[in-house]
């Protein structure tokens, strides 16, 4: 069963196509890697996606509702996370508040004024649990701006995943890691997504053919293929777009 | 130790407040209760400011409808009790909170000044001409102070100052409370996160328009109670005294001054701008000379204002005293 749909999915930025006739499907409990060279699209697909962008045309269809157009805050609600490629955390808190958020739109404490947040002991615990999980335990009360970039970055993916969604959208999440620091964060990727499903943007093929269960490959706003990596990986179409990158 | 050490100055606090009357005169009285008053208004503001990012350049539009509310309620309602009085000008602030908020909530930053600038110069403007409601340009004055009664307990008369100063500082110290306490909450740590980052607050399932809306009503109804307690204070409210742009300055100067990334910087900025008034006008009438020479130094030198500099200065005084320590050991 596919917990992601798109049908037809087109954005323009002032009449430049960006997105043209995508059909991507994800299907239920795969980490699915969505690759391409630079400008394919696959962020703007995100964004789509994520309801930071309206699509200019078609559908897209999660857990089989139409949530085209939906706010970002509407699909979160439905159980749908994202990280984001360039670093988007909150930078004056310190890591254990940064989760905390997540964890308090997870309980759906939203409006609450009548209780100290400090004095909820369920949510601090839950928010110490996640932290201890993804190694941050030790710089819990540093704020994220002074995070090295490795834990920062393991951060922002924890934070999309601390509201406990079904599906979740991580944006180029080992974006400008070292070799060592990108080889932790797919342990982290691959544990924490753990019976979730993932779609993933990625540059790094190595990352992309150890984590990914299927492929979709973007190029030029278009779905050139989408398969097994085994599949992709002799795919001619996908060939030609890659290897043409590399002749230009 | 700490924690004996707070309750000891929380303690201390209390009862120079209690005494202050009777230890400094009538005089100094007021002008105590005029600075909390401000101080007041200037959390109220920081609320949005330092707590939310966003910067109001309009914030005397909630202080003067809570004044107006106040004064036009005593004036109009025959034997209208204190408390009520207050709530109207209260209820009014909040109404031009939610009145506004729509359009407020979806815009930030230079949008965000500048349509709170416009609206309060919109409501300078009413209040100018809107004679037969706010009396133009006289105000609302001379209006009956109507005594603090719980009835068949006690009543208390407010034209007293001495018996005043206790109503307005338990009015004022309960609001500061309450803001204070608000910044604690779930929804207070969502303000902040929107401060930081909206569109992260947005991706975390939080609905950021609806936040504000809430936060923007909080303010403004503190405000209101500021300006309403200011009417009662002066009896007295003129739309110089309540909309004018200066008055929507004020609060953001006490804020960059006392320092903006703290809860209380604000109050101190506000102390500041007491004292700074009262030791210059016995020297010149020219007070905003010497406040735009401290605002300067402030941001040149002290950018996170009064509180930021004490932090910075504690925490070198104890770097200091920690390495000299260690010093010590190692030699």
């Amino acid at each position: 069963m596919s917990i992601l749909e798109t049908n037809g999915l087109c954005h323009d930025f002032g009449g430049l196509d960006v997105l043209f006739d995508v059909k991507f499907e994800v299907k239920e409990g795969e980490r699915h890697a969505l690759i391409g060279p630079n400008g394919a699209g696959k962020t703007t697909l995100f964004n789509v996606i994520t309801g930071t962008y309206k699509p200019s045309g078609g559908e897209v269809f999660f857990k089989g509702k139409d949530v085209t157009g939906f706010k970002p805050h509407q699909l979160v609600r439905l159980g749908m996370g994202r990280s984001f490629q360039i670093t988007s955390t909150f930078t004056w808190l310190t890591a254990f508040q940064n989760i905390r958020m997540g964890i308090l739109s997870k309980r759906g404490i939203r409006f609450n004024l009548f209780q100290k947040i400090d004095k909820m002991r369920d949510v601090t615990e839950e928010t110490d649990r996640v932290l201890k999980r993804i190694n941050l335990d030790g710089e819990r009360n540093i704020p994220a701006s002074m995070l090295s970039y490795g834990k920062h970055r393991s951060l922002e993916i924890s934070m999309a995943l601390a509201t406990d969604p079904d599906l979740v959208m991580l944006d180029e999440p080992t974006a400008g890691m070292s070799k060592d620091e990108t080889h932790h964060a797919v342990e982290l990727i691959r544990r924490i997504t753990e019976g979730k499903t993932a779609v993933i943007i990625e540059h790094d093929m190595d990352v992309v053919f150890s984590l990914a269960d299927r492929i979709t490959v973007l190029h030029l706003g278009r779905l050139l293929a989408t398969g097994t990596p085994e599949e992709v990986r002799e795919n001619q179409d996908v060939k030609d777009a890659y290897l043409g990158e590399m002749e230009e | 130790m700490n924690r004996i050490f707070r309750w000891i100055l929380w303690i201390a606090g209390i009862i120079i407040l209690l005494l202050y009357p009777w230890l400094f005169g009538i005089y100094d009285t007021n002008v105590f209760v005029l600075f909390a008053i401000f101080a007041l208004f200037a959390v109220s503001f920081n609320l949005l400011l330092g707590f939310t990012g966003l910067l109001s350049f309009g914030h005397a539009m909630f202080f003067g409808v809570g004044g107006y509310g106040t004064a036009i309620a005593l004036t109009r309602i025959e034997g209208l009790a204190l408390l009520p009085a207050v709530g109207i000008g209260v209820l009014a602030a909040i109404l031009l909170a939610l009145i506004l908020c729509p359009l407020l909530v979806r815009v930030s930053g230079t949008a965000f000044a500048m349509l709170t600038l416009a609206f309060g110069q919109l409501l300078y403007v009413l209040a100018l001409k809107l004679r037969d409601l706010t009396g133009g340009e006289d105000g609302v004055g001379g209006f009956p102070i109507p005594p603090f009664t719980i009835p068949g307990v006690v009543s208390i008369d407010m034209t007293d100052p001495l018996k005043f100063y206790y109503f307005a500082m338990a009015v004022i110290i309960l609001s500061i409370w309450v803001l204070w306490f608000f910044t604690k909450t779930p929804l207070g740590s969502v303000m902040v996160g929107i401060r930081d980052n909206a569109n992260r607050v947005d991706y975390l399932g939080f609905k950021v328009p609806q936040t504000k809306a809430v936060i923007l009503v909080f303010s403004g109804a503190f405000a209101g109670v500021a300006g309403s307690i200011y009417a009662i204070f002066q009896n007295l409210i003129s739309a110089d005294d309540a909309f004018h742009v200066m008055n929507s300055f004020a609060p953001v100067l006490m804020t960059m001054i006392g320092g903006v990334a703290s809860f209380f910087g604000p109050i101190w900025g506000s102390a500041i701008f007491a004292i700074i008034d009262e030791v210059t006008t016995r020297y010149t009438e020219r007070v905003e000379l010497v406040i735009g020479v401290i605002l300067i130094l402030v941001i040149l030198f002290a950018p996170m204002g009064f509180v930021g500099f004490y932090r910075i200065v504690k925490e070198k005084w104890s770097s200091r005293r920690s390495s000299k320590a260690t010093m010590e050991v190692s030699s």
